[in-house]
């Protein structure tokens, strides 16, 4: 495989992770306030069920998958809600491409939306391993874009951080299967972007809550990732000890869990932040919906702080174990491919 | 009145309680009245580098000297002696010799139980009603064990399928369908896939569970045998777990051949 194809295999990856294509309509449709005081006022219309020592139920198996886009589309500059029949094209416009992709085995050449993608590359058609997005529950909201606001998108970068990432990229360019560091760290199952903030994956968007008194622990399925949230209120671990998803320190406010997060490492999985600090509340909506909501701020990062929100909906079934790291052949075969690509580029310049 | 309280005195059992028969602890319970596990525990012994009892040892790399050698233990195996069948011993030998380049635990692979237990790496219960969460810090490793009916397994894994119920102060797990893939310590001690393993977290005292567990396999062993070990609470103020992702660790070993060569 060339290094182009596997460029656009993995760009084609994060396509469907970005996929606004919508599905058919699961049975519960998440709440949308149109604003923020809306917001407000829904999430305390419904007293949610309370366990045995007076707090919040959130328990149970949830899935965060969507079609919305963590940033708002150029075309949908401005607009911050579908109408209820843009929504139900949206429903429909997902149900097609499904089946388009179910009965012709893959999407069309001009969809895949892979930059410079040909006849001859490589298409991963998620839906015949049953892991199109559209193949399980999605949790619809009416948003155009997970980040709220008028603008729906992230900051810009400041400049300091820009020059980061630039020399980082400079630096990775024709190195980029080198090693296994040189892969993200989703491919080499250290940690994915999606738990801290709680984002939709490309497949695998479930989650499983349990709680006991003074705890709120949240498995995310790919990786098992736990993470293991004390609401007493302590103190972040010393600042020195930095982790991929940091330390998680919650309490109630009313009916929600705001939980806190600092103490990320530098290399932190999410989108190249080094000092994040992540703001989320969870609040159970109705009896198959929690509210998710969340601030992401890093000033040496992003010129202000961002925040999102997105429906968390319950679905009927377990967490399988996903046992990333044990089976990783595709970290190996990468590797693997990108050695015999040397290798045959070497004995073709010989000739 | 004398003679009565004389009689009533001889009357009373007085038994002088040995270690191993404590009148059960009564643990506090859970809002909803089921004794409460849930907290940050730790294995203290050395069970992991041998479940079987065992001499120090000199460690298998040669620049860590002491720091890596293998530390005593008195063994945790009721019996002392895992009974396997005389067609397994030398796959243990081979197992025991070659350990470093087979122990999945080298490659941060997920532990499988009862090794999760007693790795030396606490792990926190987080106890609900319908489900209780086991979360260890070795390589992120989870299980969440199904208090209601028992179901079955949808599929194999490394870390089995769990269904647990109460019988009076003791949490019973009983846990199936793991892989065969995982090791019981970094000795070699192995199973096949029909693994069949029965937990039993018995609170001694508000921060001792006496963990229990019974290992059966008829491909392996001649017949069940029962480990034992008390299980410590992690009781420093704010104790937590951290992470210990290990895959980063041991990306070196294994991927380290398919790195560009200069």
């Amino acid at each position: 495989m060339t290094y182009r194809s596997l460029a656009s295999v993995i760009a084609f990856a994060a396509v469907i992770a970005a996929s606004m294509l919508a599905q058919i309509p699961a049975a519960v449709q998440a709440q949308s306030p149109a604003t923020p005081a809306k917001t407000a006022s829904a999430t305390r219309a419904w007293t949610p069920p309370l366990l045995p020592d007076g707090k919040p139920d959130l328990q149970g198996v949830w899935t965060n998958n969507t079609v919305t886009d963590l940033e708002r589309p150029k075309a949908l500059a401005g607009k911050e809600f579908y109408t209820e029949a843009e929504l139900k094209d949206l429903q429909n416009q997902e149900r097609q491409r499904l089946y388009v992709t179910e009965t012709e085995g893959q999407p069309p050449a001009n969809h895949s939306g892979v930059e410079g993608a040909g006849a001859d590359d490589v298409h991963y058609d998620f839906s015949q391993f049953g892991l199109d997005r559209a193949q399980a529950k999605l949790a619809w909201s009416r948003r155009t874009s997970i980040i709220v606001g008028p603008e729906g998108t992230i900051p810009p970068l400041t400049p300091d951080a820009r020059k980061r990432l630039a020399e980082i990229r400079a630096k990775a360019k024709g190195h980029e299967f080198d090693g296994p560091e040189m892969l993200p760290l989703g491919a080499r199952c250290i940690a994915r972007v999606n738990v801290v903030p709680l984002l939709p994956s490309a497949y695998n968007s479930n989650l499983q809550i349990v709680q006991s008194a003074g705890y709120v622990a949240i498995e995310t399925e790919e990786i098992h990732d736990v993470r293991v949230i004390p609401t007493d209120g302590r103190s972040h671990i010393p600042g020195n000890i930095r982790q991929w998803y940091g330390d998680p320190v919650g309490h109630w406010e009313g009916n929600t869990l705001v939980v806190d997060t600092t103490n990320f490492t530098e290399m932190s999985p999410f989108r190249g932040a080094q000092n994040l600090h992540v703001i989320e509340r969870f609040t159970r909506v109705d009896q198959d919906t929690i509210l998710y909501q969340f601030t992401v701020e890093d000033p040496g990062m992003w010129t202000k702080a961002w925040s999102g929100e997105l429906p968390i909906t319950r679905i009927n079934g377990q967490i399988y174990e996903y046992a990333c790291h044990e089976a990783n052949y595709g970290l190996a075969d990468t590797l693997r491919g990108a050695r015999v690509a040397e290798t045959d580029a070497a004995k073709n310049s010989a000739k | 009145m004398m003679g009565w309280i004389a009689v009533i005195c001889v009357l009373s059992p007085a038994a002088a309680p040995s270690v191993a028969q404590v009148s059960p602890y009564r643990v506090p319970r859970t809002a909803d009245g089921k004794p409460n596990l849930s907290g940050i525990w730790q294995a203290l012994n050395t069970a992991d580098w041998d479940l079987e009892g065992h001499a120090a040892a000199a460690g298998p790399v040669t620049s860590l000297g002491a720091v890596f050698a293998k530390p005593p233990g008195l063994g945790v195996v009721e019996g002392d002696e895992i009974p396997y069948l005389p067609a397994m011993t030398t796959r243990k030998k081979d197992n025991q010799t070659n350990w470093t380049k087979l122990d999945p635990e080298v490659k941060c692979y997920l532990p499988g139980v009862p090794r999760a237990t007693y790795l030396p790496y606490p792990f926190q219960i987080v106890q609900s009603q319908n489900n209780v969460l086991i979360s260890y810090e070795y390589a992120g490793a989870v299980r969440v064990i199904n208090m209601g009916a028992p179901t079955k397994a949808p599929a194999d894994s490394w870390m089995g399928w769990s269904n647990g119920h109460w019988e009076g102060e003791t949490l019973v797990v009983d846990v199936t369908s793991q892989l065969e893939d995982t090791w019981f310590d970094r000795s070699g001690n192995f199973h096949s896939d029909a693994l069949h393993v029965v937990e039993r977290y018995t609170p001694r005292t508000p921060d001792i569970i006496d963990y229990e567990a019974t290992i059966e396999d008829p491909n392996v062993f001649s017949r069940p045998w029962k480990i034992s070990m008390p299980l410590y609470r992690r009781v420093e103020k704010n104790a937590r777990l951290l992470e210990f992702k290990c895959p980063e660790f041991a990306e070196e070993l294994l991927y380290g051949p398919l790195r560009k060569k200069d």
